[in-house]
């Protein structure tokens, strides 16, 4: 006890109180020079001589001190070192091990680095608030289902009257783009509605001038502007002469009364802001749900308490207001959860499969350290035998597998870059905004962490295995000891464990592939071909009514009408898969406001007459939208088949009526006159296409979508269009170009990319496996080179030694389905929210991966089998 | 002051481990000693003692504390601890086997 106390206090000495020993040390030798100078006088000598004799027999002093402290140096490090050197050295003399170990295992950690790099970016840094950890987001809730957009007077009503929140704030969620004119080219901007108090609930402070004044938030308040950092640097130089200057914003005259702090952004990106005013336009009724609400919560208050609150006064809201607010409530969500639930799913499938990558990775490198443990066999125990003890062997083992497992993590980490990039490329979180690839110290950390566990995970065992060796066996057999066959057992555990995480990450891949391949069959209902997409935005205050509106959009569809190669061109408010716009409650006439039926909510599109010809929409009954259908004429709606029958069931629809609400207590009354074929509104997996058309001139809009379709090539037309466009009106720029197959593309890039991602892994892990069986195949067959030389010579045919490989590999990939298939029919399950039309236990899917790993199994088999083939008896007794 | 022998490699931790069994010394004197009980045909490299006595401490051999010179001076005293009494009989029966077979080898010439 006493001496290991001892121990542990010389240890403590040596590496933090260096000067303590050296002290100790400096005493002994003074006494031990005085006594050599005393017996030295003693004996006859000079002092002066005696000293310098005394000094010479000890040699020079501070070299012996440094002697001293080498000798106290902890040995461990010694070890550590020497290890160190030894694995630089060895490790290089087998380039291939060495490669195939990097590249595997660099793989698998790129693959993890890369996703908690994405994590850490997107998840743990997207909300650059001061506040952020008291932010929460309100969604609206119909029926308890959470929605997204809140009216304006609801959120004025939670705003003053729900005491949890320090201050609430609502912004437009959707784009909302305004023109600015009277500085230089006309321009569109983004320019987001923001309540009074928006900025101030982030906490953040103006880069110049102020927020918004209360009065700027009441009807009638003067037109004001909050510009944003990156708009004002752009535009205006920075200059901070621009508070307090007017613009003209689609025609009116506002005044810049401040700049937002650099990067600052919420939910989208925006140039400008324009202050919400209470009761007008996008608030002025509680059926118009045009806004998200952000919250700061009070001193004291949680999420739970502040949803207490106003689940109580939405409460009083629905007895007030029943026609709009009976079963509508908001929903109060931690902003950064709200934010980031949509990725989760996805986030989550990819970090399963580079967990999946990572482990299948280590159980080959395992493999690989096991085999070269066994050629390795002999050097080991001639080490054993010079005396280096188990530990030590185990011990050196063990760094070079550290240096090996460095070497994949700076591989990896390099790799990752990579992967990284692809996954924000491909994973667009644009609520998050624009997210920069890279990472911090927590992800390096966590990837060097990574590089030691892996160490652990699959070293530490094959180590130990390989170090304890008998050296007397060992060196008798040449490597085909007792130990050989328990390492043998040990690595077809692992293929068994590696064909079995391959089946899962094939089969959730596979499903995922078909899923996205039955979503972009979907008949979006109309025809995608050569159609080139554009918007138009025509600044308010220059055309005030919508007679003149009408006849700018009327000219504007006849001038591309007559451009060459152009076929025809549709307008409309909303274009299908790229805006889903707003949805309105429809019902029949007799049944609105009764409070019995709510009716449907059914998107609306206000379209230009010819619009359904252009787009290939198929009119099914009634007629087409015309230019007769004025605000003069009767109000007039044509339905999509699907909400026509849900409203009107077998009836006949044409000539009925319909109430549309509008708003106000009133709805509107339209006569239906038409019926078109359901199109594909929001998305491509959307189930519900309720939409219905107005004519444009009894519903005008500043803002509208072009289809152009085109014969043969399409480059052209885009520079025709604009060039039209500025005929019409200088002012009015033409943006959002893109073509249809683009738009649609995009709106499942999601989807592909998931699937192409998993893919990749699935790709990746399959050829892992199977290097990792025909590895073990291989090994086999050369440990029983003898044996089967021996069965050769006895009359064995080089058929039956094939048959045996071929059916111990099959017998391994076997055993590995049937631990995978349980794990691929689980993973189905737990995907199967990202699944579109897909059973999570398709069979044809589990069919198809079942054939694909047997196919590359049998592959791996073959190579090591045709050697066991051909094995000649005589080189097999002859290496004996 | 005649020819003296270096000290083979080695074979220093014995010589010191058999001093300190006779009894605790301080290193100065362990020096002495050895050239002592050679009858001064073994000169102790100083430069090589103290590095070996904090080995040997190190490997829990020896230990070693506090004392006091003859001349009254405070000192650090070595003795032998209980394993430092043990691989004493180990280096001693190696030192044998290995003297022997020098021994041997030589005699055939």
């Amino acid at each position: 006890m006493r001496g290991w106390w001892q121990w542990v206090r010389r240890r403590w000495e040596v590496i933090f109180r260096k000067s303590a020993p050296e002290l100790e040390l400096d005493d002994e030798i003074r006494f031990h020079l005085d006594m050599e100078i005393r017996q030295n006088v003693e004996v006859g000598m000079e002092p002066g001589e005696a000293r310098r004799r005394a000094l010479v027999a000890f040699g020079g002093v501070e070299r012996f001190k440094e002697q001293v402290r080498d000798v106290r140096g902890a040995r461990m490090w010694d070890d550590l070192i020497q290890d160190s050197r030894i694995a630089l050295r060895a490790l290089p003399r087998q380039p291939a091990f060495l490669l195939a170990v990097l590249l595997t295992l660099g793989l698998g950690i790129g693959g993890n680095v890369a996703m908690v790099g994405v994590l850490e970016r997107s998840i743990f840094q997207a909300l650059p608030y001061p506040e952020a950890n008291d932010l929460v987001l309100g969604r609206v809730t119909w029926e308890g289902r959470v929605g997204f957009t809140v009216s304006g007077p609801d959120f004025f009503d939670y705003r003053d009257q729900v005491r949890a929140f320090r201050s609430l704030a609502a912004t437009t969620p959707f784009p909302v783009s305004a023109t600015i004119t009277g500085v230089g080219e006309p321009e569109r901007v983004l320019a987001p509605g923001a309540s009074v108090g928006f900025f101030e609930t982030f906490g953040v402070r103006p880069a110049a001038g102020r927020y918004f004044l209360p009065e700027e938030g009441e009807a009638g308040g003067p037109p004001v502007a909050v510009l944003s950092h990156g708009y004002w640097q752009r535009r205006f130089g920075g200059d901070r002469g621009v508070v307090g200057s007017t613009i003209s914003l689609d025609g009116t005259p506002t005044t810049v009364v401040g700049v937002a702090p650099e990067g600052f952004r919420f939910l989208q990106t925006a140039d400008l802001w324009r202050p919400v005013q209470r009761g007008v336009d996008w608030a002025s009724a509680r059926q118009f749900h045009n806004f998200v609400l952000v919250g700061c919560l009070a001193e004291g208050a949680t999420v739970e308490s502040a949803q207490a609150e106003v689940d109580a006064l939405s409460g009083r809201l629905a007895e007030l207001y029943p026609d709009s607010n009976r079963g509508k409530g908001l929903n109060v969500t931690n902003l950064r959860e709200a934010l980031t639930e949509r990725y989760l799913p996805t986030l989550r499938v990819l970090m399963a499969a580079v967990v999946a990558l990572l482990l299948i990775a280590c159980a080959n490198v395992a493999g690989l350290l096991l085999a070269r443990g066994s050629a390795r066999r002999s050097e080991l125990a001639v080490r054993s035998v010079m005396g280096a003890g188990q530990g030590r062997l185990a011990r050196q083992l063990l760094t070079e597998n550290l240096h090996l497992a460095l070497g994949s993590g700076v591989l990896g980490v390099v790799l990752a870059l990579w992967v990284q990039r692809g996954i924000l490329a491909f994973v667009p979180m644009d609520v998050l905004g624009d997210i920069e690839a890279g990472f911090g110290w927590p992800t390096l950390g966590f990837a060097l962490a990574l590089s030691v566990g892996t160490v652990l995970l699959f070293g530490v065992l094959p180590s130990v295995r390989v170090a304890r060796t008998d050296p007397a066996e060992d060196l008798k057999a040449g490597g085909r000891g007792r130990s050989g066959d328990r390492s043998a057992r040990f690595r077809s555990g692992l293929v068994v464990a590696q064909v079995g995480m391959t089946t899962v990450l094939l089969a959730v891949s596979g499903l995922l592939f078909r899923s996205f391949r039955e979503l972009v069959r979907v008949e979006p209902g109309f025809d995608t071909g050569q159609l080139t997409l554009a918007e138009v935005q025509i600044p308010r205050g220059e055309y005030p009514d919508p007679e003149e509106a009408t006849r700018f959009f009327t000219e504007l569809a006849d001038r591309i009408q007559a451009i060459p190669g152009v076929t025809s061109v549709g307008l409309t408010s909303h274009i299908p898969i790229r805006h889903g716009g707003g949805n309105v409650r429809i019902a029949l006439p007799e049944d609105f406001g009764t409070g019995g039926v709510f009716g449907r909510l059914a998107y609306q599109r206000r379209v230009l007459p010819g619009y359904f010809a252009s787009l290939g929409v198929p009119i099914l009954g009634g007629r087409d939208l015309e230019a007769t259908d004025d605000a003069a004429a009767p109000p007039v709606v044509v339905l999509s088949e699907s909400l026509s029958r849900d409203l009107f069931g077998d009836r006949d629809p044409l000539g009925a009526t319909v109430a549309i609400d509008q708003g106000g207590d009133e709805p509107a009354i339209r006569e239906v006159v038409g019926i078109v074929g359901d199109v594909k509104v929001q998305s491509l997996a959307a189930s519900v296409d309720f939409a219905m058309y107005f004519p444009y001139l009894q519903a005008a809009s500043a803002r509208m979508g072009l289809a152009v379709r085109t014969r043969g090539d399409m480059s052209g037309v885009v520079s025709a269009v604009r060039e039209v466009l500025r005929g019409l009106d200088p002012d009015v720029p033409l943006d959002a170009v893109t073509t249809m197959e683009e738009a649609i593309s995009s709106s499942v890039s999601s989807e592909r990319t998931i699937a192409v991602a998993l893919t990749l892994f699935a790709a990746v892990a399959l050829l892992l496996a199977s290097v990792g069986l025909y590895g073990v195949l291989a090994y086999q067959v050369s440990r029983r080179f003898h044996e089967i030389g021996v069965r050769m010579a006895l009359g064995a045919s080089a058929s039956k030694v094939t048959r045996e490989v071929v059916v111990g590999g099959l017998r391994l990939t076997v055993l590995g389905l049937l631990v995978g298939l349980p794990g691929a029919w689980l993973a189905g399950r737990l995907v199967q929210g990202m699944l579109f039309r897909v059973d999570p236990a398709d069979p044809m899917t589990l069919a198809g991966v079942v054939g694909f790993v047997a196919t590359v199994a049998l592959a791996a088999c073959v190579l090591p089998a045709h050697r066991a083939a051909r094995v000649d008896p005589v080189e097999a007794f002859r290496a004996e | 002051m005649a020819a003296r022998t270096d000290l083979l490699q080695g074979s220093l931790d014995l010589l010191i481990l058999k001093t300190l069994a006779l009894e605790p010394l301080h290193g100065w004197a362990v020096s002495k000693r050895i050239q002592l009980l050679s009858r001064g045909a073994l000169e102790v490299n100083q430069g090589s003692l103290y590095p070996a006595l904090y080995r040997l401490r190190d490997r829990g051999l020896i230990h070693s504390e506090p004392g006091v010179s003859e001349e009254g001076r405070t000192v650090k005293v070595y003795s032998l601890t209980r394993k430092g009494r043990q691989a004493l009989v180990v280096e001693r029966e190696e030192w044998r086997r290995f003297s022997e077979a020098v021994e041997a080898i030589l005699a055939t010439g």
